[in-house]
């Protein structure tokens, strides 16, 4: 089990940087219409043209950036929790049989067991920090519990 | 951690998307004068003040995405070596009370 921070901000940043250079390329295809540099009905002039062409690549590509980092933010909240992720095994027995009783039972049971576990790993650290306050010969009986609560942090 | 690792996260796939903006920001500014379409000497035209402001707010705004990305991505790696050290010096303190 990895749970990691979620860290949204850097996706975030690459989401808005992307809005705002697909607004641009949107500006860019109205431009010659909306400054009035193209005459209407005439043949296109070589910077309509341009800003067309470049107007159109720029929205489209701005577009998939803006997917991209949504995905990579899902993601990020997938890892860190945030969202529940949806375990392929189950994904697929929901597909199978939609009117199957157990899939929400698997997951009412792994939620379950992720706050035992949070609440047991707290138990352990507050039991823990109370004996390293204590006298220096319960020290050799909290080794056990040292190391549950190590392997509870690395696991978290 | 090695470097590569560390510039993979700091500059992932996605922000190449980012630079290509910012080479379409230099094109749209230089466009005017490198299809001729605006004199030299003369009064900028519409279009090639459209396109040099419109280049310039590409180029920035691509790089202010660059440079924010990596903010945050050094931000995180720098929290995670952190909480690894403090985990590791926890389990630096508990390993003599072991022995």
């Amino acid at each position: 089990m990895s749970v990691t921070r979620p860290s949204p901000g850097k996706y975030v940043c690459g989401m808005v940087a992307s809005l705002a250079i697909f607004l641009a390329g949107g500006w860019l295809i109205l431009a010659p219409f909306a400054l009035g540099y193209q005459p209407y009905g005439a043949d296109w002039v070589s910077q309509t043209t341009n800003d067309f062409v470049v107007g159109i690549c720029v929205a489209a590509v701005a577009l998939v950036s803006f997917v991209l980092f949504l995905f990579a933010l899902l993601g990020s909240l997938r890892a860190s929790g945030v969202i529940a992720a949806r375990p392929r095994s189950q994904a697929v027995a929901v597909e199978t049989a939609p009117h199957a009783g157990p899939a929400p039972a698997v997951a009412s049971t792994q939620s379950d067991l992720d706050r035992t576990l949070a609440t047991l790993a707290q138990a352990l650290a507050a039991d823990l920090s109370m004996r390293r306050q204590g006298s220096g010969d319960t020290q050799t009986q909290t080794n056990p519990l040292t190391e549950q609560h190590m392997t509870n942090r690395r696991d978290a | 951690m090695r470097v590569a690792d560390v510039m993979r996260r700091l500059v992932p796939p996605t922000s190449y998307v980012l630079l290509l903006f910012f080479g379409t920001g230099v094109w749209l500014t230089m466009s005017p004068f490198a299809m001729q379409t605006q004199s030299s000497g003369q009064h900028w035209s519409a279009s090639t003040i459209n396109n040099v402001a419109l280049g310039g707010v590409l180029m920035v705004v691509s790089l202010l995405g660059i440079l924010g990305f990596m903010g945050f991505a050094l931000r995180d790696l720098l929290r995670e070596a952190q909480e690894k050290q403090l985990v590791e010096q926890a389990a630096h303190e508990a390993a003599p009370v072991h022995s």
